[in-house]
């Protein structure tokens, strides 16, 4: 048996995400406006919004901006390669950059090697180098890529 | 169009969670010093002349119970714009670009990310992708996090 009651709890949280997720209503009021749309006090769409930022299903409740069209032109995708055993010591670094936006370690093939990825973002592509540089000397990894999105094909939020 | 400094300062703190109380606006009014009705305007023209894409929930997709990965593809440079439609035509793809490395030249070209449903829908579309194309897709799902914020410094 399912938890109906549960379930029936998700269905809302689903409706809510679906309703509000290409924007929230610009209004004094969004909150009560979304409520009013589905049924439901503007209390709960309060309460179910700081439930799934709490539990992480939501992470943030923001402006998604268009970084190019505010000048903030350069995204460089910087891959390095670092010995497994530095990988957390340097990882930690690397998010302490407030221009690297995303770091995660990924996989290996034998034909990439490189386990670090760090997207910066920045106004110049100098800027985006400045970081590297100051990555490298932080952490004294020479072994490094720097990929540049030459063409965007496709560029969208996560959607339900 | 260039943004003024109003418009800036309202964009910095849009990025950042919007008060979880019944008048969210007059809350960032207070916080910036910016009377409501024009923090509300700024907003709705920022959206209608694209500087903002949404201000909406970011999903997280793992936690939605959802799995993603980060593929990449060598692509043959006269298949480019092919193979990228035929990536593109996913769903759950939210990210396709063509990369090339600057100081080192690198095979892979074609940069994408994909989220399904479960972990075996995600390699069922991975590799219908190379059926369809006839090239390997390389899978790098995340290991380990230790950043994900997207927020732009906007000077």
């Amino acid at each position: 048996m399912t938890n109906t009651k549960e379930n029936c709890k998700e269905d809302i949280d689903v409706k809510l995400i679906k309703y509000i997720q290409e924007g929230l209503p610009i209004t004094k009021t969004p909150y009560k406006d979304i409520g009013q749309a589905l049924g439901i006090s503007e209390e709960e769409v309060i309460q179910r919004l700081q439930k799934l930022l709490d539990s992480g299903k939501v992470r943030r409740l923001a402006a998604s901006i268009a970084h190019r069209k505010i000048g903030i032109d350069a995204n460089a995708m910087c891959v390095w390669k670092v010995p497994k055993e530095r990988v957390d010591e340097v990882g930690i670094i690397m998010a302490d950059f407030e221009e690297v936006t995303h770091c995660y370690e990924r996989p290996t093939y034998p034909d990439w090697e490189y386990n670090v990825f760090t997207m910066i973002h920045g106004y110049t592509d100098a800027e985006c180098e400045a970081v590297i540089q100051a990555i490298r000397e932080k952490t004294g990894l020479n072994d490094y890529v720097i990929l540049y999105s030459e063409k965007e094909f496709k560029k969208v939020g996560v959607r339900i | 169009m260039i943004l003024h400094d109003t418009d800036r300062k309202i964009l910095h703190r849009l990025q950042s969670n919007l008060p979880l109380v019944p008048r969210p606006f007059l809350e960032l009014s207070r916080e910036l010093n910016i009377d409501e009705d024009t923090i509300i305007e700024r907003i709705k023209f920022m959206i209608e002349n694209g500087f903002v894409r949404r201000l909406a929930p970011i999903i997280n997709t793992q936690a939605m119970g959802r799995e993603a990965t980060l593929a990449a593809i060598k692509v043959p440079e006269d298949r480019i714009e092919e193979v990228s439609e035929i990536i593109n035509k996913y769903s759950g793809v939210s990210h396709n670009y063509l990369r090339k490395g600057r100081n080192t030249n690198i095979p892979y070209n074609v940069w994408f990310t994909m989220s399904a449903k479960d972990d075996e829908e995600l390699h069922r579309l991975l590799k219908e992708i190379e059926d369809k194309t006839g090239l390997t897709v390389r899978s790098m799902p995340t290991v380990k996090k230790f950043k994900i914020g997207v927020r732009f410094k906007i000077y």
